[in-house]
């Protein structure tokens, strides 16, 4: 194996690992906080993806406020998502797997607004970095730098306010005990419609960054949505910081399994992996399993 | 009745003029009423206890009048204030403070983490800062344990963790559901110690009790709660002349 294969193999697997990421953030913080698997968050992503080709390629406007946009769609979206389900559902028996339904439910229904609006065809992300520099044996991307350096970010701005804030500790809270919560004054209900606000500003963000890389399609979030569903249960539930430190691992195995065995082992080895994780470490790799007490 | 020194001067975490008030209430669980025209008074700084066999609703009095439960009749109402149907946080807001029955620590955060969720609505550091020194000066074993996860406390401690959560809010009234439930007995006095300390500082409480003979010095006044209603009120002191109610109710 020679320099260059291991270059472009780490590569890729940190440029895909970042995207992964990506798309894992939104995710993972709506299932580590409040417990809910959040099925329409794929179309979180694709909408934050056409809202900044909306902006900036039919609009004309110039490029931040194609992320203004996303960010406002996104937050739009995940306060329709809490006024349409979450708020009704919250309290009622079976909640976790009734929301699964439900979102998946949502989901269809934008991913179809999204093809009435913009049709089928595929669109190029209008937000996006040309060129690339030169590192040696391999050539990198602005792009794939964007990507790896937005996730990071991302990531660090999640787990700052999450430990440090009185909304973190708060939303912490409400996650652990939501009874008690509200008797110590937080608004459950406000917490909620918050933190699906913000996972749809992550996931709208996320979206442009990875249509900038790939294309745009209304169905362009499903296939990250499996991906971070992946990461997160390999890393334990709500654990984000170990979501991305999975997404890097598992896209750095994947672009090395591609590259020896052939480009259609990726997806079995990810899976492969992750029936091993479960089997062996059922609470996940960071996760601890959790402790009832009456 | 007696009249309790007040304590006025100097104690500002101790309650300041409080009056529960809960008038005709009616309530509990969709379909199936628990409460028939509930009537009880705590005044401020009077220490008020509902003692009844399990499953008569003393908890689900509680949870109705933090707003957990929506009353379907009756009236709730704090120095005047209606608070008939309010939300929790509402209620926590206006001063009413529920130290729920199991504690319902944050079970994944820290003692310290868990006072500082007590006092949530407390946006003033400084002001915090004297809470928590008030409050740890009252459970000072809490101050060994500030780094430790709530998860990994005794029951005992976990106990304390959640009064003094509790305390943390700095409310007018206190509501304490059955503290010493599940409890090896010298923990037991040593949190009713703790409820005596409180009550002399002036807080007005209202305290759910499984065994009358706790709360009989205590209590300023005893509910009697049987099958939803009030079967018996009076003061604490009478409770113990009247064997006939403790053995028909309590089959003591």
């Amino acid at each position: 194996m020679t320099i260059e294969t291991l270059s472009q193999i780490l590569l890729t697997g940190l440029t895909v690992g970042g995207m992964y990421a990506l798309a894992t953030i939104g995710l993972s913080l709506i299932w580590g906080s409040l417990g809910m698997l959040n099925m329409a968050h794929g179309v979180m992503l694709t909408v934050g993806g056409y809202s900044a080709y909306g902006a900036v390629a039919a609009l004309g406007l110039a490029w931040p406020f194609g992320l203004l946009a996303a960010l406002l769609m996104g937050a739009l979206l995940g306060g329709l998502i809490y006024l349409g389900s979450v708020r009704w559902m919250v309290n009622t028996k079976d909640f976790e797997t009734n929301i699964i339904i439900a979102t998946f439910g949502i989901a269809i229904a934008l991913e179809a607004v999204v093809l009435q609006i913009f049709g089928g065809q595929p669109f190029g992300q209008p937000l996006v970095l040309h060129g690339a520099f030169d590192a040696g044996v391999v050539s990198i991307p602005y792009q794939n730098v964007v990507i790896v350096l937005g996730s990071l970010a991302l990531m660090a701005v999640v787990s700052l306010l999450m430990r440090h804030s009185r909304l973190g500790r708060a939303i912490r809270a409400v996650s652990q005990q939501k009874e008690a919560a509200g008797l110590m004054g937080v608004p459950v209900q406000q917490v909620f419609a918050l933190v699906l606000m913000f996972s749809g500003m992550l996931a709208a963000l996320s979206g442009v960054m990875l249509t900038s890389s790939t294309q745009l399609s209304p169905a362009l979030g499903q296939d990250p949505m499996i991906k971070a569903f992946i990461m997160c249960v390999v890393a334990g539930l709500g654990h984000v910081g170990g979501a991305i430190a999975m997404a890097f691992g598992l896209a750095t195995i994947e672009a090395a399994t591609q590259y020896w065995l052939g480009a259609r082992w990726g997806f079995p080895m990810l899976l492969t992996l992750v029936i091993l994780v479960l089997v062996m470490r059922p609470a996940g790799l960071f996760g601890r399993a959790g402790i009832r007490r009456l | 009745m007696p009249e309790p020194a007040a304590a006025t001067a100097g104690n500002g975490d101790a309650a300041e003029a409080g009056g529960l008030q809960v008038a005709g209430l009616v309530g509990g669980y969709s379909r199936h009423p628990v409460l028939h025209r509930i009537d009880l008074s705590l005044p401020p700084r009077r220490l008020v206890s509902l003692i009844g066999p399990n499953g008569h609703g003393k908890t689900t009095l509680l949870r109705t009048i933090a707003g957990q439960l929506k009353p379907q009749r009756g009236a709730i109402r704090l120095d005047g204030r209606d608070l008939t149907g309010q939300g929790p946080h509402r209620v926590a807001a206006a001063g009413i403070v529920h130290v729920p029955q199991g504690d319902l620590l944050f079970s994944g955060m820290s003692v310290h983490e868990n006072l500082l969720m007590g006092a949530y609505l407390l946006r003033d550091r400084a002001a915090l800062r004297a809470r928590l020194d008030w409050v740890l000066g009252l459970l000072p074993k809490l101050a060994e344990r500030r780094t430790q996860i709530a998860d990994s406390l005794s029951g005992g401690e976990r106990r304390m963790v959640g009064i003094a959560r509790g305390l943390m809010a700095g409310g007018k009234v206190l509501m304490l559901d059955e503290p010493s439930l599940g409890l090896a007995p010298v923990i037991i006095d040593q949190i009713y110690d703790l409820i005596a300390v409180l009550k002399e500082a002036g807080h007005s409480i209202l305290l759910v009790e499984e065994s009358p003979e706790r709360v009989q010095e205590l209590a300023d006044h005893v509910l009697l709660i049987d099958n939803g209603t009030v079967a018996w009120s009076g003061a604490g002191a009478e409770l113990a002349q009247r064997e006939e109610l403790l053995s028909t109710y309590l089959g003591t």
